[in-house]
């Protein structure tokens, strides 16, 4: 591709290793924007730490903290939020601001209410009795009719969210399970979902658990192990929800369609509910607000100019379909919001960084611990993420008008939401939902160049290594293989990642950084 | 004790994927459906004109162009069938049923078909993949049947005009069941106090119900019954009665390895054996002949990728169970390497068996091709086999 250059002179700090330190854990000094951003971005890190103030002042969060080995690591939000703004000055810093405000904002409520509701820390009986375990693999379209109750995603700030901002947090858990035998290939995600229920470092509450089979074998077998503990040990019953594998297969719908049905009824009896469906209608409405503004996004993403990318597009899409799945309220205006400031970066034609040298697609699924690489791609070597496999999800609407027919319909939309998981709509259904369109996309978003994570102990990614390798060649697509462990630094550093990148870019590509003095960060052994 | 007359006969079958069984077969003007995993039903693609082969990879040495294509992250099983597609192995495969039952076996497909490794010269080849229920339920035995319809028999009917009726399912089933039952017969002398046959004669007499066309076998297998029934056990004790559980062993060199430590292998319960592999389909006249083939798959089924928490604890209590039945003094757990599924049921089910159900468990991981690791494997079986003998000695006391 032609490079794209940037006519405005980045305000503030040129050279962005100058805030990196070999002593200090956190970063030397805040970056310099210039004195509006500047201004901007303090004024968001101060509201990020009211934020986690009004968390800890709830309660049962003090006790939680010295209940739970991963509680401590929210105290570094506010660290993560500078990784994920490097760089980044006018419409990208406030994009991510105001997309990140509210995802820190959900995990924090979840946090609260896993302490509220926790048996052992807030105990609150009431609180927890109208909470169902859901799964966080799971798009929780299973609960849109329920507005009366509390989906609560407890592996969400043990697991997930605690890795973005302390990658060590899942080692220990990781220790734990192969103790007891689980190998060290499989997945480490569900892996150390399962040695935190070993090490009963789950918080304890909800009436009832909905468990999934979305993400890969690893998770639907993971799955088994935790059911286990709390159906025998604090008597909460499961269910477990199947999502076919072949998601794209007309004759696999009605299957997924009944075991909705039986989700759905199973919830109804557990909690003593009702299904109400002016509110399922009303979540309809809502996700397919979402999904026709993030194809905006995307159509954004293909200029140019793209506005809205990186880790925190991906942690956006996330948050929004798999949590939310259209159920609060609060997530539109902040659709909203992003709608205007990308609007408005689109048509100032704002960069991220000097220049532009490849538009890339970034495929597979990222380590959690590295997951501020997309925008140390942009700053060091002018590469720009359009997109990632994880924000490729749904591309339809589903019926949000309240008819006979739509209700029945409703059961199989529900069911091809839960299906088209966030990465397992890719990982899962063929081959042609994984590579195939891939190059779809690359063609679409006119990209050059393609980022391939290897995690590897994915197998339905690594199942596709030598055609993906194959293929891209054919096309003439640049493909980068960059390794690594999902949520197991140990096995990857975080320089090891960056510098297989690096090592493309010079030996293949034949280029220098944009910005040498990031090019190895002092983060290896750094906790945060 | 003696020899069993057809044994050689039937190890010889099991060192080459197109074995002369399928040979003769296909000359015969016969369909071979290729499948891959335990959950496809059987007597569905051994039906009218067609036989159905389990692909295996006997004698397996390098992997390296599938583990190009797969990485080495991928079982073993998966990248060894894929090599000896590659290799042009599976070729007189006349078609390839394949269910989404685990990432790897589908990754390993997929790769076949884009590489199209097989189909040469067959202008009615197809690859099918398939659907299988992840729960035990009537929603599952439906979803089943849809997918046996849309995935086997029309695809038979319509390539190699296959007659698909109910009729001939019940044929079918019936020529299933005559297998089944003489391998469960042969199995059952396996809980003797002396058994007249062993751990690997069974092992390998079992496989071959899955490696060759079964109308070519029953007579050997059904004369082997009765050379049974009359076969003088050896007058020795084995130093412990041994169930294995786990992933698929298509390299009977396994048990022959566990045996040779002085153990005896009574029962085994993995993918493609007896247990519950080898269970007759019983049929009534009143349902069709299709649903009750796909509620015997979807009931009997001990996958670990089922999911509903009923299988879970029951697969665990189907394995007390057997060991009881057999008498086994100890449990080997062991999985093919990178196996994800049998990964968290070694896990599981080991934790399970010992603390619950009380039983001594060796868990194991293994190559696919068990001479690439014959060492590491033998010092642990003879450690496992010294304990459960300590423990005998000490007569029960920990």
């Amino acid at each position: 591709m032609a490079t794209v250059f940037n006519p405005k002179e980045r305000k503030g700090d040129k050279e962005l290793g100058a805030l990196y330190s070999d002593k200090l854990r956190v970063r030397k000094r805040r970056e310099w924007r210039g004195i509006k951003d500047t201004a901007y971005d303090y004024s968001r890190w101060l509201y990020l730490w009211s934020i986690m103030v009004r968390v800890s002042m709830s309660k049962g969060f003090v006790k939680g903290l010295f209940r739970y080995r991963w509680m401590s690591n929210y105290l570094f939000v506010p660290h993560m939020l500078d990784k994920f703004t490097i760089g980044l000055r006018d419409e990208p810093l406030r994009i991510t601001h105001t997309a990140m405000d509210f995802v820190v904002y959900d995990v924090a409520e979840s946090i609260k209410n896993c302490m509220r509701g926790d048996r052992r820390i807030g105990n609150d009986v009431k609180f927890s009795e109208n909470c169902v375990l859901c799964d966080e693999n799971a798009m929780t379209a299973f609960m849109m009719g329920f507005p009366t109750v509390k989906a609560t995603l407890r592996e969400v700030p043990t697991m997930f969210s605690a890795n973005l901002l302390n990658q060590y947090s899942t080692t220990h858990y990781l220790d734990v399970a192969q103790q007891f035998g689980l190998p060290g290939d499989v997945c480490p995600m569900p892996e150390a979902e399962v040695g935190i229920s070993i090490d009963d470092d789950f918080p304890v509450l909800g009436k009832c658990a909905v468990q999934v089979n979305t993400t890969c074998d690893g998770s639907l077998l993971g799955n088994g192990v935790i059911a286990k503990r709390l159906e025998r040990e604090y008597g909460i019953p499961t269910f477990q929800l199947v999502a076919p594998m072949r998601h794209k297969e007309e004759d696999v719908q009605k299957y997924a369609a009944e075991d909705i049905k039986s989700a759905i009824a199973f919830i109804e009896k557990q909690m003593g509910v009702k299904w109400d469906w002016d509110a399922y209608f009303e979540c309809a409405k809502r996700v397919n607000q979402t999904t026709r503004d993030r194809l905006q996004w995307l159509e954004i993403n293909s200029t140019n100019y793209p506005q809205f990318v990186g880790a925190v597009f991906s942690l956006y899409n996330d948050t929004n379909y798999m949590g939310n799945c259209g159920r609060s309220a609060d997530f539109p205006p902040i659709n909203e919001k992003l709608n205007k400031l990308i609007m408005r970066g689109y048509e100032k034609k704002t960069m991220m960084a000097k220049e532009y040298r490849h538009r890339c697609i970034v495929w597979g699924v990222q380590p959690q611990y590295c997951i501020d690489m997309l925008y140390w791609m942009i700053q060091c070597w002018g590469v720009v993420p359009l997109t990632d496999m994880l924000s490729m999800v749904i591309d339809r609407e589903i019926a949000e008008t309240d008819t006979p027919e739509n209700r029945e319909q409703a059961y199989y939309d529900m069911a091809w939401l839960n299906e088209n998981m966030i990465m397992r709509n890719r990982t899962h259904g063929g081959y042609k939902v994984l590579v195939d369109e891939l190059w779809e996309f690359c063609e679409k978003m006119n990209a050059d160049m393609v980022m391939m994570w290897e995690h590897m102990s994915c197998k339905a990614l690594c199942g596709m290594h030598g055609q993906f390798e194959e293929q891209a060649r054919e096309r003439g697509i640049k493909l980068v293989w960059v390794s690594h462990d999902l949520c197991d630094p140990r096995v990857y550093t975080r320089n090891a990642i960056r510098g297989q990148f690096s090592a493309f870019m010079r030996t293949v590509m034949r280029e220098e950084p944009l910005d040498p003095s990031i090019e190895v960060l002092p983060d290896d052994d750094n906790a945060l | 004790m003696r020899d069993l007359k057809h044994l050689l006969y039937f190890e010889n079958l099991l060192q080459t994927s197109n074995n002369e069984l399928i040979r003769q077969a296909q000359s015969e003007g016969k369909i071979c459906v290729a499948y891959v995993c335990e959950n496809t039903p059987e007597p569905l693609m051994d039906i009218g004109n067609a036989f159905a082969i389990r692909l295996s990879a006997p004698n397996t040495g390098s992997m390296d162009i599938a583990t190009y294509y797969m990485t080495n992250l991928l079982c073993e099983t998966s990248r060894a069938l894929l090599e000896r597609a590659i290799e042009g192995g599976f070729n007189f495969a006349d078609c390839i049923v394949a269910p989404d039952g685990c990432t790897m076996i589908n990754r390993c497909v997929e790769n076949m078909e884009l590489l199209k490794t097989m189909g040469a010269g067959k202008e009615q080849y197809f690859t099918q993949f398939m659907e299988i229920p992840l729960k035990d339920d009537d929603n599952g035995v439906e979803l089943l049947k849809l997918q046996c319809k849309n995935h086997i028999l029309d695809p038979l009917k319509e390539r190699y005009g296959i007659d698909t009726s109910d009729a001939a399912i019940r044929k079918a089933v019936e020529e299933h069941n005559r297998v089944c039952r003489v391998i469960r017969a042969i199995g059952d002398f396996r809980r003797e106090e002396r058994p007249r046959i062993t751990g690997y004669e069974f092992h390998v007499l079992t496989l071959a119900t899955y490696l060759c066309p079964k109308y070519l076998i029953i007579d050997k297998l059904e004369e082997t019954l009765e050379e049974l029934k009359t076969r003088e056990p050896d007058d020795k004790d084995y130093r412990a009665r041994l169930m294995i559980v786990g992933s698929e062993i298509d390299d009977s060199g396994l048990i022959k390895l566990v045996e040779e430590s002085g153990a005896y292998v009574c029962c085994d319960r993995f993918c493609f054996g007896s247990l519950p592999g080898r269970n007759p389909i019983e049929l009534n006249d009143v349902e069709d002949a299709l649903t009750q083939v796909c509620r015997h798959y979807v009931r009997s089924c001990q996958c670990p990728r089922m999911m509903n928490m009923e299988k879970v604890y029951g697969r665990k209590k189907y394995v007390s169970d057997l060991a009881k039945e057999y008498r086994a003094d100890g449990i080997i757990y062991e999985q093919v390497k990178f196996c994800d599924p049998w990964a968290y049921e070694r896990f599981s089910g080991s934790v399970m068996l010992r603390d619950d159900y009380g039983f001594p468990v060796l868990s194991v991981d293994r190559p696919y091709n068990i001479s690439s690791s014959v060492g590491q494997m033998r010092t642990r079986v003879q450690a496992f086999v010294e304990s459960i003998e300590i423990k005998k000695i000490q007569g029960g006391t920990k």
